[in-house]
Parts: structure tokens; sequence; C-alpha cells
């Protein structure tokens, strides 16, 4: 009787450790900055995004981004409803973009020491409903308790099915467009 | 004689059709974002409600709240004040979450309405009316439930 009672106790001290150990892996941010950038002869647009949610896996080195794609606000409202509309990323429809990585070179980066690592993350990048392979290069920030994460990196809207044949926009907006990343988290 | 007043009446004609449709143009492009705060109220919901409205049918909700030009519903959520945070624009985020509910509902202020939440307190219960940007559900990614999104909030007297 005894001897089951340690081993329940044991097996329950198990237990809560691995189940501690798992929520201390995952570091969640919802505090972000996403700016899409275009630049051409033109003019210049920029669009900014306060509302994602990202996390970091720091044992797998998995990182997620979800992007609420109706919080990306323009300066002019005409371009806004351009941007969310059927023509171009079809907001209604697809309401969320994501990117889902892995950085491969994980065991650079010390989660416990303060300093700032280069880091590549590989993996499959999702904007209205196309999925499309991706190597970007970013930092992570380590300082105490809060980790910071920045990127910046083009991408081509063709490859999301965003194409402009005529008018205005296929000669304003720019066929690459600059994705600035800018998030920061803390230990769930 | 005739001619030369033919002419100038085309000319008037022109100069006319110019003018407003350049006025027209020009005010298409520099129109001002929408006033949420004094658009009419679509839905008067609780947080929970809505929560539970999108993780039973997400795209019913969607469909049910979200505009294809992105002016989407403006709702008046009242809820529990559950945390109190500032993103990256250095707007107030209140999380209106009921005690039981897996997801809650974000209200981001804005630079004129942000003075208003640092009287608030967590576990109060409060009104809040701003444009929902996105739902709630759960992400097999991210491995969280994810907020219902609210933009532009303010607080709404009751």
């Amino acid at each position: 009787m005894k001897k089951a009672s340690i081993l329940l106790g044991s097996l329950l001290m198990l237990l809560s450790f691995s189940a501690f150990g798992q929520t201390s892996e995952k570091l969640v941010s919802s505090k972000t900055h996403m700016k899409f950038y275009s630049h051409t002869a033109v003019e210049d647009i920029e669009a900014n995004n306060y509302a994602s949610v990202s996390t970091i896996n720091t044992e797998t080195g998995e990182v997620v981004f979800s992007v609420p794609m109706q919080s990306f606000e323009f300066e002019k409202s005409q371009m806004q409803k351009h941007y969310n509309s059927d023509k171009f990323l079809d907001t209604k429809e697809y309401p969320k973009a994501k990117l889902k990585g892995k950085i491969t070179n994980l065991s650079d980066v010390d989660f416990t020491k303060d300093g700032t690592y280069s880091v590549v993350v590989e993996g499959d990048l999702t904007i209205k409903g196309k999925t499309n392979a991706i190597t970007e290069n970013g930092t992570i920030d380590v300082k105490g308790k809060t980790v910071k994460v920045q990127s910046k990196f083009n991408i081509n809207l063709a490859d999301y099915g965003i194409t402009f044949a005529k008018g205005k926009p296929s000669t304003n907006i720019a066929k690459e467009v600059e994705v600035t990343v800018h998030s920061e988290y803390s230990a769930e | 004689m005739m001619k030369k007043k033919l002419f100038k009446i085309a000319a008037i004609t022109a100069l006319a059709g110019l003018i407003i449709g350049g006025g027209a143009m020009l005010y298409m492009f520099n129109m001002p974002h929408r006033d949420i705060q004094s658009a009419k109220v679509d839905y008067s919901l609780t947080s929970t409600q809505i929560v539970s409205e999108y993780l039973s049918d997400k795209d019913a909700a969607n469909e049910k709240y979200l505009a294809a030009d992105g002016d989407s519903k403006v709702l008046e959520v009242t809820g529990i004040v559950s945390k109190i945070s500032e993103d990256f624009n250095n707007q107030k985020v209140v999380l209106l979450k009921g005690n039981d509910d897996k997801a809650g509902v974000n209200a981001v202020f804005t630079a004129e309405t942000n003075t208003k939440v640092l009287k608030l307190k967590v576990g109060e219960t409060i009104t809040v009316k701003g444009v929902i940007r996105s739902g709630a559900s759960y992400d097999d990614d991210l491995e969280l439930y994810e907020n219902v999104i609210l933009e532009k909030s303010d607080i709404v007297q009751k």
C-alpha cells in the first residue's frame, strides 16, 4: 500500500513536471507590428497591423504568426477598401494570413542568455488561401524575460494570386512588397 | 458669330465637367476613414455571446460580421475586464472575457480614447463600442484560442 502511494506520488510529480515544462517552452506574443510597404515611381504605399498573435517554441524552434487581415490600416480609406476587396486580398473570405516555420539554426540561440541572435526561419506563408515555401532571415533579442523578434523580407504578390493587369493598381502597386515584422514575447 | 458662341458653350461645359469630375475624384481619393464612434451600432451583445457564436460556427459568424470592403460591423460589446495592455502603436488594449470562456474580445483603443482606459480596473464590467476586424477561433498551430479583435474602441456609458 505504501509502495503504491509512493509510486503514485512520484508519477503525479513527474506528470506535473512535464506539464510545467510544456508551458514554459512556449513564448506568446500579442504585442506585434507588421508593415507592408510598396514602392513605385508613382507612389509609396504603407499599411500597418498591430493585432497579430505569434508563438515561438524554444524547444523545437517552431515559429507561428497569425495575422488578422482586416486590421491592416492604410492612410487613405479608398486604398484600404480596395485592399480588402475580392479583387485584392479578399479579407472576408480569407480573414487571416499565417506564417508557420521553424528556426533552422536553433542551436545558435540561447533563450536564457541576453544577446542578439541571427536566425533563419524556413516554412510556409499562407496569404489569401495560397501557401508558398519561404526562407527568411531575422534576429532574436533576448533581454531578461523578454524576447523580441525582428525581420524584414519581400513577398511577390503574384505568388499569392494577387495580380493587376491594368489600371491604377498596375502602375501604383509594386510587384514585390516589403514586409517588416516586429514582435515581443513573454513566457506563457 | 454663331460658331463662336457654340464654341464658348462647349468650352464652359467641358470646364465645368472637368471641375466636377476632378473634384469628385479628389474627394474619393482623400475620403476620410469611417468614424466608428459616430456610426450606428449593428449589434449589441456580450463578449461571451460573440465568442460562442464564433466557436460554434466560424464561417457563419464571419459571414454575419465581416464586410468585403473591410468596413465590417460596428459592435457594442459588454464584458468583464480581464487584462489591460498596450500595443506597439501605443494603443491601450482591453481584453473582455468571461471567467469560463475559452476566448474573449480584445478591444483596441485609439490615441483619442486611450485615457478612458486609465481608470479601468480588472474585474469590472464595461461596454465598449468598436469595429470588428476578426473573430475568435482555436488555432492548431498556435495551440491557442485567438480572441475577437475590436478596433477604434471607446467606452460606452450605460
